[in-house]
């Protein structure tokens, strides 16, 4: 066999994979494109309507919503979830007793499937649920915990609940690659805890964490089922997210199609922009 | 003094981190354990007065009692949940058996010839990991109505390779890294086809990667929620997520047992098979899923 022909059927081994990704991924960004430009009203054919469908998204109030809900719920939840993976990751790098028992269970919250999650938190957030029994045992009244004032934080919550050990498990293998004998010289050298953390851990920890964080961003931007699950955008558009929204004009109400596809175009740099970034800091 | 001072101090520090650590994780998960073993006048007690498994018997097995739940709403759940249960199971385990073997194959080929494209090849296949499927979820749906996909648990299943065909090529690809490349060689030179080499030599090596890619692939494929709601129509295909909502009426839990049972069915599988797979799991997403290139 020459050189070019086994080279050129070597291709056949990855060709399934690109394919499939084409198919699923790459055809229906290019068909979702092609769909928001067509307007369709009900009983009639679908007609090309120029740029009318953003125009109506950017005159919408639901896009702005959207958008500044995605953005706190994302932001506040991946900084929570940083803060106490980092935490439990510290924890667990430490021995004591117990500490491979407590490593497996860490692992829990994040193996279950994110709609079962939100179905437990059903348990929890229900009027004589688990939150309201906790805090009665406070003395503190019961929370209507997905009413408009309590709604993003419980959704957060979920989340984060969620969320929390993908990060404990990144951080935790990033401190396990750090070298001992950083520490055992800056020991030498009199250095105190606080200031090996600051100039030896946190400075090695950081590309680990930062490829956490990113990724991370993306999916907790990308959210559907938790939010869906427990509030459906609601109470009004107090939790409503981007991928809530797109679901929402597409299937509810006048469940405008087209008006969906433009909605899912109009946020698509936005999600290209961190997966782009997240790639070239992954490949660094 | 010193010394010991110190270590006081750190036992301290790690009880207190732990007495947060554990009920945070822990209080979350405990009603619907309790719940799923609890009858139903205990659904909102702390302390179950006994116990029983007649919640888990009424997913594959309701009695007339169990239809009643819920003011009789347990009933309007269109079809037996063990139906839907292995709906569930068929689509999961027809993706990641199909995301397996192309990413087996696509793994080993990206670590053993050079292409042209092969930067973009990874690039792609980790741009695909990352993309949210909410934004491909509503033009598949169009392209399903025309192929005759929409409706059916292959169609989902085929869906579902968004999820599950970028997580196993680059688990797989990331630990054929370090399958010596001498080994496929040295059966080829002994005669064996690159294919032949590939099935009876390196298949038996990186079967734990391939174990951790299809438990990843599964797992995905099984959390799914958003692809099952949309396409999905007929009550007998109805998968889990699905059914799932059938349990929630104006705002009350029907039936909170047999709900609690269900999610803890539905969450015991691939909580144990990360248990069970952890420390490959946790090398996995190190290796695979978080570096590339």
């Amino acid at each position: 066999m020459s050189m070019r022909a086994e080279s050129s059927y070597h291709y056949l081994y990855v060709l399934p994979v690109i394919l499939t990704l084409f198919f699923i991924i790459i055809i229906p960004i290019a068909y979702n494109i092609w769909l928001s430009f067509y307007e369709k009203r009900v009983g009639e054919e679908p007609v090309f309507a120029y740029l009318n469908n953003y125009i109506r998204l950017l005159s919408s109030p639901i896009t702005m919503v959207s958008l500044i809900n995605t953005f706190i719920y994302a932001f506040t939840s991946v900084a929570l979830k940083l803060l106490i993976g980092l935490g439990a990751a510290l924890l667990l790098n430490t021995k004591f007793r117990g500490r491979s028992f407590v490593r497996v269970l860490s692992i829990f919250p994040w193996a279950v499937p994110s709609y079962i999650a939100a179905v437990m938190f059903w348990f929890n957030f229900a009027r004589d649920g688990a939150f309201n029994k906790v805090l009665s045992l406070a003395g503190i009244g019961p929370i209507h915990w997905l009413g408009y004032d309590h709604a993003m934080t419980s959704v957060i919550i979920l989340n984060i609940w969620h969320g929390w050990p993908f990060f404990m498990m990144g951080l935790l293998a990033g401190l396990q690659a750090v070298p001992q004998e950083l520490y055992e010289a800056s020991e030498i050298d009199g250095a105190r805890a606080h200031q090996r953390f600051f100039y030896i851990t946190l400075p090695l920890l950081k590309p680990v964490m930062l490829t956490v964080v990113l990724l991370s961003l993306i999916w907790t931007m990308g959210e559907f089922a938790q939010i869906y699950l427990t509030t459906a955008g609601g109470p009004i558009d107090r939790t409503l997210t981007i991928p809530v929204a797109a679901y929402r004009l597409a299937f509810t109400g006048e469940a405008n199609i087209s008006l969906a596809a433009a909605y899912s175009v109009l946020m698509l740099p936005l999600y290209l922009l961190l997966i782009f970034v997240t790639l070239r800091y992954m490949r660094a | 003094m010193g010394v010991l001072l110190n270590r006081i101090i750190k036992g301290c520090v790690i009880a207190v981190s732990l007495a947060l650590l554990i009920p945070w994780f822990l209080i979350p998960s405990y009603w619907t354990f309790k719940t799923a073993f609890s009858r139903p006048e205990d659904a909102w007690t702390w302390i179950p007065s006994s116990f029983t498994l007649q919640n888990f018997a009424s997913l594959a097995a309701p009695t007339l009692e169990d239809y009643f739940k819920g003011h009789g709403m347990r009933a309007a759940i269109p079809i037996p949940i063990s139906q839907a249960i292995r709906n569930s199971f068929i689509v999961s385990l027809t993706s990641s058996l199909i995301s397996v073997t192309i990413g087996f194959l696509a793994g080993y080929a990206l670590t053993r010839f050079q292409y042209r494209f092969k930067n973009f090849m990874q690039g792609f296949i980790v741009f695909s990991y990352t993309f949210p499927v909410f934004i491909i979820v509503i033009p598949l749906l169009m392209i399903y109505r025309t192929l005759g996909l929409y409706n059916t648990l292959l169609g989902l299943a085929i869906a579902h390779l968004a999820y599950t065909v970028p997580v196993s090529t680059l688990m797989i690809r990331s630990y054929m890294v370090s399958v010596p490349k001498e080994l496929e060689e040295a059966a080829m030179v002994d005669g064996a086809t690159r294919i032949q080499a590939l099935i009876r030599v390196i298949l038996p090596v990186s079967l734990p990667a391939i174990v951790t890619a299809f438990t990843f692939a599964f797992t995905l494929s099984w959390g799914d929620l958003l692809f099952s709601i949309i396409l999905i129509s007929s009550p007998e295909l109805y998968t889990v997520p699905i059914v799932v909502q059938f349990f929630l009426w104006g705002g009350e839990i029907v039936d909170p047992g047999g709900l609690a049972a269900l999610a803890v069915f539905i969450g015991i599988i691939p909580v144990i098979s990360y248990g069970i797979l952890q420390r490959y799991v946790i090398q996995g997403l190190m290796r695979g899923a978080l570096r590339y290139g």
